[in-house]
């Protein structure tokens, strides 16, 4: 049968407020229930992830002139 | 050596201890600084008023946190403060457009997050959804999801309460997702 739409948007909201935490197990179990039955809230958990782990891998150098004009304004150059 | 001996002998005014938690920690406070303003520029100018507060306050640091989560309070002062009088965020529309924006049909997202470093059109997606975001949602976000914060200690750097951290949370996480979607999504 095909999940109600406000389950798919409580499911949706549930997921944007808790991933990461711990949650509640028993109601943790019913938002994970759906989503392996839901095409469309597996897709916005997948994306979510997806989200998440681009900012997370985004990252910059910090150039050796960066560091030595940091230290030096510092006055710890050696 | 360990950091609470490090900020000892700083404290007492070693300075090759103070250079060396410089050191330390510089690339993790250029790198946030970076998240937040997405700006190189800026990010080496708020690293360097993130130690030059270090170096001025050492030794008023009581060890009651780390001083990594200091450093972030420090930065996340410095990036509201510069925040307040620049240009606002009309966040209310945003909250609007969050609320009324319904995507008919999620497709998936033809990327690999393991490879946004080698991906430039990507790198200006990302940096584009990210600065829509007022800052104080954007800097929830990143320390409790890119910085691995967990809600309290995000809570405590940006002087915000649980509910709060996790309301601004959702929206946050809520809004880049759906921003992304608008661009990386592709029919199956």
């Amino acid at each position: 049968m095909k999940p109600k739409k406000i389950k798919c948007e409580e499911a949706k909201k549930y997921l944007s407020i808790n991933l990461g935490e711990d949650l509640d197990l028993s109601h943790c179990l019913e938002i994970k229930k759906h989503i392996e039955q839901c095409p469309m809230c597996k897709k916005y958990f997948e994306t979510l992830e997806i989200t998440i782990k681009c900012y997370q891998n985004y990252n910059v150098e910090l150039s050796d002139e960066c560091h030595h004009k940091l230290l030096n304004k510092l006055g710890l150059e050696d | 050596m360990h950091e609470e001996e490090l900020i000892k002998l700083a404290q007492s005014g070693d300075k090759k201890a103070l250079s060396e938690l410089v050191k330390r920690h510089e690339k993790t406070v250029y790198n946030f600084a970076f998240k937040i303003c997405r700006d190189k520029e800026r990010a080496e100018h708020t690293m360097q008023e993130t130690f030059l507060s270090m170096v001025k306050s050492i030794s008023q640091f009581e060890g009651k946190s780390k001083l990594s989560t200091w450093l972030y309070t420090v930065i996340t002062n410095h990036c509201l403060m510069a925040a307040r009088t620049s240009k606002k965020h009309d966040w209310d529309s945003l909250e609007e457009e969050i609320d009324t924006y319904e995507e008919k049909n999620i497709s998936s997202w033809n990327i690999d997050p393991e490879k946004v470093m080698e991906d430039k059109e990507l790198k200006e997606q990302l940096d584009k959804a990210i600065s829509k975001l007022p800052t104080d949602y954007r800097i929830v976000f990143l320390l409790r999801d890119v910085e691995g914060m967990s809600t309290a200690e995000t809570g405590e750097i940006a002087n915000l309460s649980v509910p709060a951290v996790k309301s601004r949370l959702h929206r946050a996480r809520s809004f880049l997702r759906q921003e992304l979607s608008k661009v990386l999504q592709y029919e199956t």
